[in-house]
């Protein structure tokens, strides 16, 4: 019994195949050889009506030719390289070579669009709002919000110029919206070693703000890292200034060593995050940042770099319900020289994403010995499995309790894990649970979902 | 005791094994040669000069005219042979070209073409275009550059 249902199974895989080759080999009979006969000659006849087709059309392009343009268009010359071709590849078609206009017709001129938009729902086990406003209503612990619309825009104006600009619309209190526009560059690119850009940028002290920009679709997590976050949602780094930056790559080698200097001005206003709802104006006067990065040629996916970031600020707080101009004083009158070292090791590829960064913040008051030095760091890992991408993050801030610039932050650190799924190119869903330990206040856990997009 | 027939299990296996990979297979076998703009001075490019062109990390030639990425769309052999290029799988290639027009390092994703004939018509048009082709549908006109040296009919020649 057993064999004969073997014997079955083999039946049916080898008789299609037999019976494929028998239909093959099979000699057409004396009605078929008539029908071969008619498709033959009609297969000729359409043969030479095309010909004729193709020279009536040569005709005609070279009547248009002659008629429009007096001078000859040049057709690229042959190269000593098409010898390359192996005898086997087919006879060359008969074609005229393209003709090559002007390289200024290239250029694709308009602007290019794409947009990023999330949906988020966060819960927390206090009521009282956290890291920025996000729509965030006191005494409700659980809300929807929008977080960062944006839309991103280029336009290539010469083969070396364009201009990049990146707006974002922000949910604020009682569902308004406030619009930024985080990037206006206008890029010169000289070559790989001089890219040259003026404009309002977003300052590249660490990998983060380099990476993901705007963008929560492009980032693993459901939230920027809280050292990372932009300052107007109460992140610590000054993210954004007005001025020039210098990229581009240093002749290294295998190293692959690139360099970034940024000189601008910058006016950080920082909500706090322990939900007091107090403004902080660092008033910055002009920053300078130098990173180096290296992305070594052996080791793809991996970056190493450091970079150094020096300003003067104030530290005017008002509350954030009353303007600016009613409550903060004309002239501060202490300043402090603010300045932030980064490290940074990175490795991101075969699915793999290990960011690893961290920080020393400075404060010095002008005039006096006095000091604050503020640590931080965040770890990130996560692997790829198909469309799912769990990741778990340890992040790390303290600011000294005397600290008078980060009095709002403290001590704050704890891990976060998660995962996000890729619906598809454009969706992305992902779920986050984070622990946060304080200083002095209860521990902090939450709840985030968000729905993230581009298109 | 019923003595168990190995040999029709593993033809049949085998039969199936070859069904699965044989198009892998094909497309492995497949040369594919780096087509650049007949008004290009580079003759040849190593490997790894090849990854940096065609993940964006490179922006322009030697010359200092900027890169034109051309490509195919998705599904063709000359894109599969760029995700392989690149080690990239079809979804990270589109999420990697979206950060890096939003980082800034590229003012465009590369230009998708739909056919061959638009890829030559596509680097003959612009002067830094650069785009990969079927070894066998390589045209009079075209030029083909050298990779660390080889040209596509050597057996040592990377792009298979």
């Amino acid at each position: 019994m057993r064999s004969r249902i073997k014997n079955c199974v083999l039946q049916l895989f080898v008789a299609p195949l037999v019976i494929a080759g028998l239909a093959a080999a099979q000699a057409p009979g004396p009605g078929a050889q008539e029908n071969v006969e008619l498709l033959t000659q009609q297969v000729k006849e359409l043969q030479q009506q095309g010909q004729e087709m193709q020279d009536r059309i040569r005709q005609l392009e070279a009547n248009q030719k002659s008629a429009l343009s007096p001078v000859a268009i040049p057709t690229p010359a042959p190269t000593a390289t098409t010898s390359v071709v192996p005898p086997e590849t087919e006879p060359p078609r008969e074609s005229p070579p393209p003709a090559a206009p002007s390289p200024e017709l290239h250029i694709l001129r308009g602007i290019q669009w794409r947009g990023f938009a999330e949906a988020d729902y966060k819960v927390l086990d206090q009521r009282v709002p956290e890291t920025g406003t996000y729509g965030f209503v006191p005494g409700s612990a659980g809300n929807f919000y929008t977080g960062d619309f944006d839309l991103f825009l280029t336009s290539r104006l010469t083969p070396k110029t364009s201009v990049l600009a990146e707006i974002d619309f922000q949910e604020g209190d009682a569902q308004s919206f406030k619009v930024d526009l985080r990037r206006l560059l206008l890029k010169y690119d000289f070559n790989d070693h001089f890219k040259f850009s003026f404009g309002r940028y977003q300052t590249n002290i660490g990998y983060y703000n380099w990476a993901f920009r705007s963008a929560s679709w492009l980032q693993t997590t459901a939230d920027r890292p809280l050292v990372m976050e932009f300052a107007s949602d109460g992140g610590i780094l000054p993210t954004q200034a007005v001025g020039i930056s210098l990229t581009g790559s240093i002749p290294s080698g295998d190293l692959g060593l690139n360099y970034v200097a940024e000189y601008g001005s910058g006016d950080t206003i920082r909500p706090d995050i322990n939900g007091d709802a107090l403004l902080n104006d660092e008033n910055n006067g002009n920053q300078i940042n130098i990173a180096l990065f290296v992305r070594p040629d052996h080791v793809p996916g991996l970056q190493i770099g450091a970079s150094i970031y020096h300003d003067q600020i104030s530290d005017l707080v008002f509350p954030a319900a009353s303007s600016q101009t009613e409550s903060a004083p004309e002239s501060p009158s202490a300043r402090w020289n603010q300045t932030i070292v980064n490290g940074h090791v990175v490795y991101v590829s075969r699915g793999i994403e290990f960011l690893n960064e961290g920080f020393l913040i400075r404060h010095a008051l002008i005039g006096t010995s006095e000091t604050f030095n503020t640590p931080a760091f965040y770890s990130q890992l996560s692997d790829k499995f198909g469309p799912i991408r769990p990741f778990i993050r340890f992040q790390y801030v303290n600011a000294a309790a005397r600290n008078v610039i980060y009095d709002d932050v403290g001590l704050r650190y704890g891990p976060s894990f998660g995962a996000r799924y890729d619906l598809n190119d454009y969706f992305a869903f992902k779920a986050q649970l984070d622990n946060t330990i304080r200083r002095g206040l209860p521990d902090l856990n939450d709840l985030h979902l968000q729905l993230a997009v581009t298109f | 005791m019923a003595v168990v027939r190995t040999k029709p299990i593993v033809m049949f296996l085998s039969l199936l094994a070859s069904l699965i990979f044989m198009p892998q297979a094909l497309a492995q076998g497949t040369v594919f040669a780096v087509v650049v703009n007949a008004n290009n001075s580079v003759t040849n490019l190593s490997l790894l000069d090849l990854r940096k062109l065609f993940s964006g990390s490179k922006h322009s030639w030697p010359g200092g005219s900027p890169v034109k990425l051309i490509v195919r769309a998705p599904g063709c052999q000359e894109r599969l042979a760029l995700l392989r290029l690149l080690g990239m799988s079809e979804g990270e290639y589109r999420q990697y070209w979206t950060g890096q027009v939003v980082r800034g390092e590229a003012d465009a994703e590369p230009l998708v073409v739909p056919s061959f004939g638009m890829a030559k018509e596509a680097v003959a048009a612009f002067p830094g275009g650069i785009t990969l082709v079927e070894v066998t549908s390589i045209q009079p006109g075209m030029k083909v550059i050298r990779i660390d040296g080889h040209l596509p009919s050597d057996p040592r020649y990377p792009l298979h």
